[in-house]
């Protein structure tokens, strides 16, 4: 395991932010860390960049102390700037000499990260002088610079058009490729589905749902499909209740009866199917539904 | 604390900051004026040197023309040596019409009961301010002490009665060792504990306005939680502290320099003054400099990370600042007395302890119980301020929009 974490319990006072938190991430995932504002997940991923202590619990990274590894760890926070009177490629070298990069080697690195996110020809020139969304992508490159094995990246897409968006979620699956492990923390659940292989949701400090989010999005889909079609018959064989969704239908499915079984009854009956589904849920709705009744019983 | 981290820290507070054009031109500031001053000076200087001669001669009265009434006959005829400014008259009617024809500037006229009760006329026109400048003047008074004893001793004997004494004071230092010899040697004592402790007030006051404004920016910029993700707070606040720290003294000695390099011998005056002490007193002062300056420097980061606008951060320090620039406002009895009562206790107290020190050190002879009481008080301050420093920073650079209440930071400090 990359990340061990066991009944974390961190306080601010009277309140408590995070309320004996335990999970893990495994090496070369993506790891999503979700959960509404002030659930605690930043609490969280600062105790594991060691930046928080926690007071209670055992927290190990790469199978050490949070302090012992920050040379192997990468961190994009949420709360994150430049310096803005500061040279594009004196910043990267900074960045990367903190964390332990001889000062040519960061230098060959920064060059060949800012020519993957198209600011080359910026490196020479000041940070203030880059527009938000290109301080967002050397802000992100910041982070991986000195070639770490794990990276936390907290809300990476924040305000960043679809083009930019896309260039980081290469960039995150270009890392899960090499090996490297990524917690991610977003709440842009479409980008979180299409990247993570597991997720952890926590409420108020407390974990409310755990596990691999294909495995979680089964659990959560409702035994029903999701019809295209001019029209269909009042009564289906095995339907419990139509619904109209947009520009299709939502069949939901009677206890025992599959999705097969339904599609041939409609096509027995004649019906002009022009697309049909397994109606999908998102994670978003998984998400909203979870905060809303704060049930912990989808933890896997 | 890994130091490759901290000196990482140090070099790039130092280059970013001296790169600033507020540093430069803040830095350029004093020079400039200085050398203003200097060309001003050049330009003027003659027409300067010329008054500044003029008003010495007006004190001394050695420019004089003066008239004398003897009636003593003592000081007729005239020694050779006074003939140049002095002219004897038969009456005081000659001697008043010479006056008013501005041959002569004012007249004595010494009555004939001088030598029983010391009495003098002295005439002039204008004002009385003549008379009393004259009865000051060491020259004046060598006019009638070297006619009084004319024969009557020899004239080396003479001269130095008309001059008796130039006092060349000296003060016995460590271990019956003589320090300062002269007058200058004196002076040389009360300079090095003024530039002392000026630079430490000043390096403190300059520094920790680049310690706060760093802060603030890196907290405005949201820098801070990316470098503590690399770095930990205490090499941070480490790091930042010696960089802005030799940032500020850069600033102080550039102006230091700028001024003693454009006044002609005072950069020389200095240095004898700094030689001019035992190398045991110089090391106590670089001590005592360089520990009141990291008290302060950890504190002012500490509780500046607190705030969460640099003006309120700038009101801490100016608090702060004001103790380091007590023991100025004791300078008056300092110099009389460096052991007094109040200065040993404030010794004592680690905020005014280090300028305190600076002062009385090259003054006197320090008992060694006050050295040594103030250096184990400052280096545990020291330690505790760093440990302060290092709580109010770890949390402090965290906080964004909102200032903690002083119970928060109670419950912070306590639970750490």
């Amino acid at each position: 395991m990359v990340i061990e974490v066991r009944n974390l319990l961190k306080r601010y006072g009277e309140l408590v932010a995070v309320r004996g938190l335990s999970f893990e991430v495994k090496k070369g995932e993506i790891f999503g860390l979700l959960g509404p504002n002030g659930a605690g997940k930043t609490t969280t991923i600062r105790i594991l960049m060691d930046i928080l202590k926690p007071d209670e619990g055992e927290v190990k990274v790469l199978g050490r102390s949070p302090s012992e590894v920050k040379e192997k760890v990468g961190y994009l926070p949420e709360e994150r700037g430049l310096y803005q009177g500061l040279g594009v490629l004196e910043t990267l070298v900074y960045f990367a000499e903190l964390k332990g990069v001889p000062r040519f080697v960061a230098k060959e690195r920064a060059n060949s990260l800012l020519e993957k996110v198209d600011l080359l020809d910026r490196a020479k020139g000041k940070v203030k002088e880059l527009s938000k969304g290109m301080q967002q992508k050397l802000q992100f490159i910041a982070s991986i610079i000195h070639d770490p094995e794990v990276v936390f990246l907290d809300e990476p897409f924040q305000g960043l058009d679809p083009v930019n968006v896309e260039l980081i979620k290469g960039l995150i699956t270009e890392l899960r490729e090499q090996g490297k492990t990524v917690v991610l923390s977003s709440h842009q659940m479409n980008l979180v589905e299409a990247l993570c292989d597991r997720i952890l949701l926590i409420n108020k400090g407390e974990a409310v749902l755990y596990g691999p989010i294909r495995e979680i999005k089964k659990r959560f889909t409702p035994n029903s499909i999701l019809v295209k079609s001019p029209q269909l018959p009042p009564i289906v064989k095995g339907v419990q209740a139509v619904t109209r969704k947009d520009d299709a239908f939502l069949l939901t499915l009677a206890e025992g009866t599959s999705p097969q079984a339904v599609i041939k009854a409609l096509v027995e009956e004649g019906v002009e199917l022009e697309a049909f589904e397994v109606a999908p849920v998102p994670l978003e709705d998984i998400f909203v539904k979870v905060v809303k009744e704060g049930r912990h019983s989808a933890l896997i | 604390m890994r130091l490759s981290k901290v000196w990482t820290i140090i070099r790039h507070e130092y280059v970013t900051n001296v790169r600033r054009p507020g540093f430069i031109i803040m830095t350029a500031i004093v020079p400039a004026l200085a050398l203003i001053g200097l060309l001003v000076g050049a330009y003027g200087g003659g027409l300067l040197k010329n008054m500044g001669q003029s008003l010495v001669n007006f004190f001394e009265g050695t420019s004089k023309r003066i008239g004398v009434v003897d009636g003593t006959g003592l000081f007729t005829p005239l020694l050779p040596e006074y003939e140049g400014n002095f002219t004897l008259f038969g009456g005081e009617e000659e001697a008043r019409k010479a006056l008013e024809d501005g041959k002569v500037d004012a007249v004595l006229v010494i009555s004939s009961d001088y030598i029983e009760n010391g009495k003098v006329r002295v005439i002039a026109k204008g004002s009385s301010f003549e008379a009393v400048a004259l009865e000051d003047s060491k020259w004046f008074k060598g006019f009638f002490v070297s006619h009084l004893l004319r024969g009557k001793v020899e004239p080396a004997v003479s001269r130095r009665a008309a001059d008796p004494v130039t006092i060349q004071p000296e003060v016995l230092g460590e271990k019956g060792k003589v320090q300062g010899g002269g007058p200058w040697g004196i002076l040389f004592t009360f300079i090095i504990p003024y530039f002392l402790a000026f630079m430490l007030v000043m390096t403190i006051f300059v520094s920790s306005g680049y310690l706060l404004q760093g802060i603030a920016e890196e907290k405005e910029n949201r820098v801070m939680e990316i470098i503590v993700s690399s770095v930990s707070p205490l090499e941070l606040l480490v790091g930042k502290v010696v960089g802005l720290g030799a940032v500020g003294l850069t600033q102080v000695l550039v102006w230091l320099l700028s001024l003693l390099g454009f006044t002609s011998g005072a950069v020389m005056l200095l240095t004898i003054s700094a030689f001019s002490l035992p190398p045991s007193t110089l090391l106590l002062l670089v001590i005592y400099y360089v520990l009141g300056f990291a008290i302060y420097a950890f504190l002012m980061a500490g509780i500046g990370s607190l705030g969460t606008t640099m003006r309120e951060s700038q009101q801490v320090a100016g608090i702060l600042s004001l103790f380091a620039a007590a023991p100025y406002m004791l300078s008056g009895f300092l110099m009389a007395n460096p052991n007094l009562t109040i200065a040993r206790v404030l010794s004592f107290f680690p905020l005014t302890a280090p300028t305190m020190m600076l002062f009385r050190l090259p003054l006197a002879k320090v008992p060694w119980v006050d050295v040594a009481g103030s250096l184990a008080i400052l280096s545990l301050s020291l330690l505790g301020a760093i440990w302060l420093g290092e709580k109010l920073f770890r949390v402090g650079i965290l906080i964004y929009g909102k200032r903690p209440s002083w119970k928060e930071i109670w419950l912070i400090l306590r639970s750490s």
